[in-house]
């Protein structure tokens, strides 16, 4: 066998282990019916619940704009962040605390592929949501589609990789499951909060000025642009990209640095 | 035979302590090898740097021929191990066999899943999610899990722990046909019965050092140490021949500690069925397992009890050699040695 087929295989094994645990992480998840709903049932049941409150309200500084095309951009982001950062960093101190990330390091599956079937997980959560996100607003409240479908993926793309490192670097911050809930869930929705993702939030306002710096505004922000919701021209948010690139990657440092198998406990 | 697993001088440090403090010994292919010692011995240290989960500060370590501290062999020495947590760490959505069949997925050459649903007796379960089975149940499928890749070397770590005896009995029953076919055990438990029942070897740890190694029979001389022979006395045949220092208690209880238990027993018996008396009760017991564990965990002198008193393991857990100190404080300290098989036992102490 030459070297180049050796590695074609090599890498074919690869993929196959982490589609398998990929699976198993799916099967983990859909069965849990508590983490399922909280994790994709909230957002579907917010937007409808928004959209059927906002009828046919237009938001008030982007003529044009409907309230419910506005939150459906900004629940496509927070989809993909409730399943890559605050179901991803809960779940890994809850697995962390109770042995089963020490049984999985003690398996032979790499760690690597361990980590990153949880974080493809995520990501596939992250897709499910999406689609159901966008067939209620279509269906429900007739949004328009993105008018640009590339920049609209490779955002939510990359806001859900970025998204995946800052879940695991917070879970490494969290001491015990006690605490993981609360300490994750409220910092959550205290950036939603700052992100504008309640409300529209007047851009230029301060509050748009200083959550323009933290991750999750840019990440609403960037889901905006492709929608063409009065931010104009290109559908590629290059700036809110880099910031939430900048971010992930502080967090894989610190993810890296803290990132422990065992659990912190006893 | 080979050694499945050889440690020489093996030391691991938190901070300034040495919770693992040269510590040597060879567990060989198919034996059956227990660690006793109390919490913060240093046990589940050195449990955990066999297994490769933690590194080493100093001394060899080779686990089926591999240093477990090599990265590049880590995932062929797991491939070959199997570790049975003293956590229950179970995914509790998924169904037995899925959890099974998933787990075997990381193995070159598994046990089939079936096989091992009957061999811990969940084959009534199969389809059960995890988190509907009773805890015995659910350590059952740990010990599954520990198997499932048909190890040459199983680490145990109080794998029945919150089992009914019924339970206990049918988990020693499964590692002894998995030694029966060729597979190491390496097992850390409290329960001195377990570790008699299971056990070729036991190594006693305390404060960081083995203080003792042998077989659990022979363990700190308890073979051939002095015996306890005890009877009533109920007749009026008079006073049988009893050695000086022999304890007739006003309830008619008597109580005879020598090193000369034959001897005693022969006049004894001779005695009685000269003058018509039953002996009733009459037992003759040398130190139990436990005993000779207390003792060795009780026995450190007053510098390591001090050492011991500030000790943590990884875990944090308090170190337990000051308790035990206090708990056996007159008995034979600064002597954790004298084995009577040979001089397997050995100490570290400088």
């Amino acid at each position: 066998m030459s070297v180049a087929a050796g590695l074609a295989g090599h890498r074919r094994g690869s993929l196959r282990m982490v589609g398998r645990q990929v699976y198993y992480e799916q099967l983990g998840f859909w069965l849990n019916p508590i983490g399922a709903v909280f994790t994709v049932g909230f957002s579907v049941v917010f937007l409808a619940l928004m959209g059927a409150a906002a009828g046919d309200a237009r938001v008030p500084f982007l003529p044009g704009i409907r309230e419910i095309q506005y939150y459906t951009a900004g629940f496509l982001a927070y989809g993909v962040m409730s399943a890559c950062f605050n179901n991803l960093a809960i779940s890994l101190v809850v697995r962390r605390e109770t042995g089963l990330l020490k049984r999985l390091r003690l398996s032979p599956l790499p760690a690597w592929a361990a980590l990153a079937a949880v974080v493809v997980n995520a990501l596939v959560v992250s897709a499910v949501q999406i689609l159901l996100l966008l067939v209620i607003a279509r269906v429900g409240y007739h949004v328009a589609f993105p008018r640009q479908v590339a920049p609209l993926v490779v955002t939510l793309l990359v806001g859900g990789v970025c998204f995946s490192a800052l879940g695991i670097a917070v879970s490494t911050l969290v001491p015990n499951q006690e605490a993981a809930g609360p300490v994750v869930s409220i910092g959550f929705f205290a950036l939603l909060f700052l992100a504008g993702l309640w409300y529209p939030l007047r851009r230029g306002s301060a509050m748009a000025r200083f959550s323009a710096y933290l991750p999750v505004r840019p990440m609403i922000t960037a889901v905006f642009r492709p929608f063409d919701l009065g931010t104009g021209g290109s559908g590629w948010a290059w700036h809110d990209i880099g910031v939430m690139a900048a971010w992930g990657a502080a967090a894989t440092v610190v993810a890296v640095r803290r990132w422990r198998w065992a659990p912190r406990r006893g | 035979m080979a050694g499945a697993v050889v440690v020489d001088g093996l030391v691991k440090r938190y901070g300034a302590v040495r919770a693992v403090d040269r510590v040597s010994f060879e567990v060989a292919e198919g034996e059956v090898f227990a660690v006793l010692g109390p919490n913060g011995a240093g046990k589940t240290s050195t449990i955990e740097i066999l297994e490769g989960f933690r590194s080493r500060d100093g001394g060899t370590v080779r686990v089926l021929g591999i240093d477990p501290a090599d990265q590049g062999a880590s995932r062929r020495l797991r491939e070959r191990i199997g570790v049975v947590l003293q956590e229950l760490a179970v995914e509790p959505f998924l169904s037995v066999r899925q959890v099974l069949t998933r787990n075997a997925g990381y193995y070159p050459d598994p046990r089939p899943v079936d096989e091992v649903l009957r061999t811990v007796g969940l084959e009534h379960k199969a389809d059960a999610r995890v988190k509907t089975l009773s805890g015995g149940q659910q350590r059952r499928l740990d010990l599954g899990l520990g198997i499932i890749g048909r190890p040459d070397l199983l680490f145990l770590d109080e794998p029945t722990t919150g089992f009914d005896p019924s339970a206990r009995r049918g988990a020693w029953d499964v590692v002894r046909s998995l030694t029966g076919g060729g597979t190491t055990v390496i097992l850390t438990t409290h329960y001195m019965d377990e570790a008699e029942a299971l056990a070729d070897r036991v190594a006693v740890m305390s404060g960081g050092r083995i203080v003792a190694e042998g077989t659990p029979g022979s363990l700190g001389g308890r073979d051939t140490g002095e015996a306890t022979i005890r009877f009533r006395l109920q007749g009026a045949g008079g006073r049988p021949p009893l050695p000086a220092g022999a304890d007739v208690g006003p309830d008619g209880w008597v109580t005879v500690r020598t090193d000369r238990e034959v001897e005693v027993l022969a006049g004894l018996t001779t005695w009685a069925v000269r003058e018509g008396e039953a002996l009733p009760g009459l037992t003759v017991e040398r130190r139990t397992l436990e005993d000779v564990y207390l003792e060795l965990t009780g026995s450190q002198p007053a510098s390591d009890a001090r050492e011991a008193g500030g000790n943590r393991e990884a875990g944090g857990a308090p170190r337990a050699g000051t308790r035990a100190a206090r708990r056996v404080p007159d008995r034979g300290a600064g002597t954790p040695g004298t084995t009577a098989d040979g001089g397997r036992e050995r100490t570290a102490r400088p």
